[in-house]
């Protein structure tokens, strides 16, 4: 078994001679590619060099007054303030000119039962508000949960899409390129907290921006802002003595679906384990 | 070496290609794309670019002193106007009003914060709608809710009825933010 079978047909002298010439010819051709490889990297990186620099300025000129790689965004959401009011969702609406039935942000009512029964209900994402609902059970707790893009460290949505549309930029926002997004829509089945969707009209994913063009300007997203009960927090890690930081160093606070390590960037107070 | 017009050919073919990813990627990889990462850098400022809708209650106060004082005075000190009415970019503009602002008078604009639900924090003041109209009287318990019945008796910007000693809990205001620029 260990020993090799000898080659069927032992070569002959000549061949033996041509098979010298072909490696050699192997060998000089693999020397001449890295060259040229070598060469074509070069020319490559210097030119991307002096090109990234001309970019570098260009956008450092547009958004001079803002860097960002100054900032990092956290979200806080307290369920034991929440009141399902649905005023974070109507917000994002206008604010983001979300589709209708589409949501960037919405609201879960979760219902929990003795005996188990899945009552967690969401009508039209919880933008028109909640009804009162009869469900016969034995209601022991209750609660509802906010939920938008959990902004991941480690997004799955980022890691797969193909084009390079959608990225984590580095104020730690996930975003998707518009111009560059084919829709092949695996980003939508990538995400693990159903945070995407593929816009019905230009049919590119869409997403929770954590209302990038109000941030950058140091104004709140329009969901923290519409909360009337403060659930929603907003906060930037890279800013010292911030509010969130304070609460997710100080406080019992959880994250979605931890298992999945996704590292994700929107903490909850109050999180109960029926969540999904 | 008899063989180097080989070599020569596979190096042209080489140069060739070379020359065409050079050249090619220009046309192919736009400008700002790897600058931070694998995605186009441009499209962060595309995205900071995007029109601010909301102005935050501050922004109304400049044209509405009274109301916006009424309103930090009240139980609705922490409810944004723009979520009883709508975005400020849909009703003024650069100091000028540029369209008119919805006055949603409906029992539902109350309902979606005030109707008693069994998930609502018991600490927010709820209400069966039906019950407390009937308790006070303006409806029968076989009428239909009238729309904008709630605003007949509260001051939806200074809502609470009973004379009660200037806000409790020191609340403050969530939804002061600078005016847009
Ligand atoms: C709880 C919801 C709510 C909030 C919060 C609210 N409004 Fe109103 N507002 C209403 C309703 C409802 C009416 C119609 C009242 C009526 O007709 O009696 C109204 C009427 C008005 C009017 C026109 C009526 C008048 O008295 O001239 C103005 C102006 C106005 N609001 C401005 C504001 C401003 C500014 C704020 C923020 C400081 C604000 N509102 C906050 C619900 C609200
Ligand atoms: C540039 C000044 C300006 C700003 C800012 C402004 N308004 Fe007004 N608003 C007006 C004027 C002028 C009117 C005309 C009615 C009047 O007061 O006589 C008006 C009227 C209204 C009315 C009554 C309905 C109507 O359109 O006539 C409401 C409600 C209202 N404003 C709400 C708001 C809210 C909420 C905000 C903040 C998001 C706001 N306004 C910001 C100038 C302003
Ligand atoms: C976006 C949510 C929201 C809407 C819409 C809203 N409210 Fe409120 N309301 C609140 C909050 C928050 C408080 C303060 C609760 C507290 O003090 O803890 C409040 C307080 C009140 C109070 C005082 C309760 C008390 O403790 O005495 C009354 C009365 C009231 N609202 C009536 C109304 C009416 C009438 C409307 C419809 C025009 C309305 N609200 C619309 C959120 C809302
Ligand atoms: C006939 C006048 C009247 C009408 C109409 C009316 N209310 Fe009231 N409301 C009151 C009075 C008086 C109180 C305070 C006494 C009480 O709690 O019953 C009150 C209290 C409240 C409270 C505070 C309850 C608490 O637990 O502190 C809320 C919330 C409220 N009303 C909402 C509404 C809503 C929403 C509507 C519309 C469906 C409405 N009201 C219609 C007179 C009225």
């Amino acid at each position: 078994m260990q020993t090799q079978s000898p080659r069927p047909n032992n070569p002959s002298p000549e061949d033996a001679r041509a098979d010298v010439c072909r490696r050699d010819f192997v060998r000089q051709a693999a020397a001449a590619m890295s060259g040229v490889a070598i060469v074509v990297i070069m020319g490559e990186s210097g030119a991307g060099a002096s090109e990234e620099q001309a970019v570098g300025a260009a956008s450092a000129t547009r958004s001079s007054a803002y860097d960002p790689t100054k900032h990092r965004y956290i979200y806080l959401i307290d369920i034991t303030k929440c009141i399902g009011c649905g005023a974070c969702v109507r917000a994002c609406e206008a604010e983001n000119n979300v589709p209708p039935h589409y949501f960037r942000t919405w609201i879960e009512r979760y219902m929990v039962s003795r005996t188990g029964a899945d009552l967690t209900d969401s009508p039209n994402g919880g933008r028109d508000g909640f009804e009162p609902r009869v469900t016969g059970e034995d209601i022991t707790k209750a609660f509802f949960v906010p939920k938008l893009c959990n902004h991941c460290s480690y997004s799955p949505c980022v890691q797969l899409c193909p084009v390079g549309a959608s990225y984590r930029s580095p104020d730690g926002v996930i975003l998707v390129d518009e111009k560059r997004c084919i829709g092949c829509g695996y980003c939508v089945q990538a995400c693990p907290y159903g945070s995407r969707f593929l816009h019905p009209e230009t049919h590119i994913a869409s997403k929770c921006t954590l209302c990038y063009h109000r941030i950058t300007k140091g104004l709140k997203p329009a969901c923290v802002e519409a909360c009337p009960v403060e659930a929603r927090k907003f906060g930037d890690a890279e800013k010292v003595g911030d509010e969130v930081s304070e609460l997710i160093a100080t406080k019992a606070v959880g994250i979605l679906k931890p298992e999945l390590h996704t590292g994700a960037n929107c903490y909850y107070v109050g999180l109960s384990q029926e969540v999904r | 070496m008899e063989h180097t017009k080989h070599l020569w050919r596979v190096l042209f073919i080489l140069l060739l290609v070379a020359v065409a990813v050079v050249v090619g990627r220009h046309f192919v990889i736009p400008p700002s794309f790897g600058l931070q990462g694998f995605y186009r850098y441009d499209s962060l400022a595309e995205y900071a670019a995007k029109p601010v809708m909301h102005g935050g209650s501050a922004s109304c106060a400049a044209c509405h002193q009274d109301i916006a004082q009424q309103r930090e005075q009240g139980k609705h000190q922490t409810v944004s106007c723009e979520v009883c009415h709508a975005p400020l970019a849909l009703h003024a503009k650069e100091g000028a009003k540029t369209a008119d602002m919805p006055l949603n008078r409906s029992v539902g604009l109350c309902a979606y914060c005030h109707q008693a639900l069994k998930a609502r924090p018991a600490t927010m003041p709820q209400i069966d709608l039906r019950e407390h109209l009937t308790k006070l009287e303006v409806i029968t318990a076989k009428d239909d809710i009238p729309e904008g019945a709630c605003v007949t008796c509260h001051d939806v910007h200074n809502p609470a009825m009973e004379q009660e000693s200037p806000p409790e809990g020191n609340v403050s205001d969530a939804n002061a933010v600078p005016a847009t620029q």
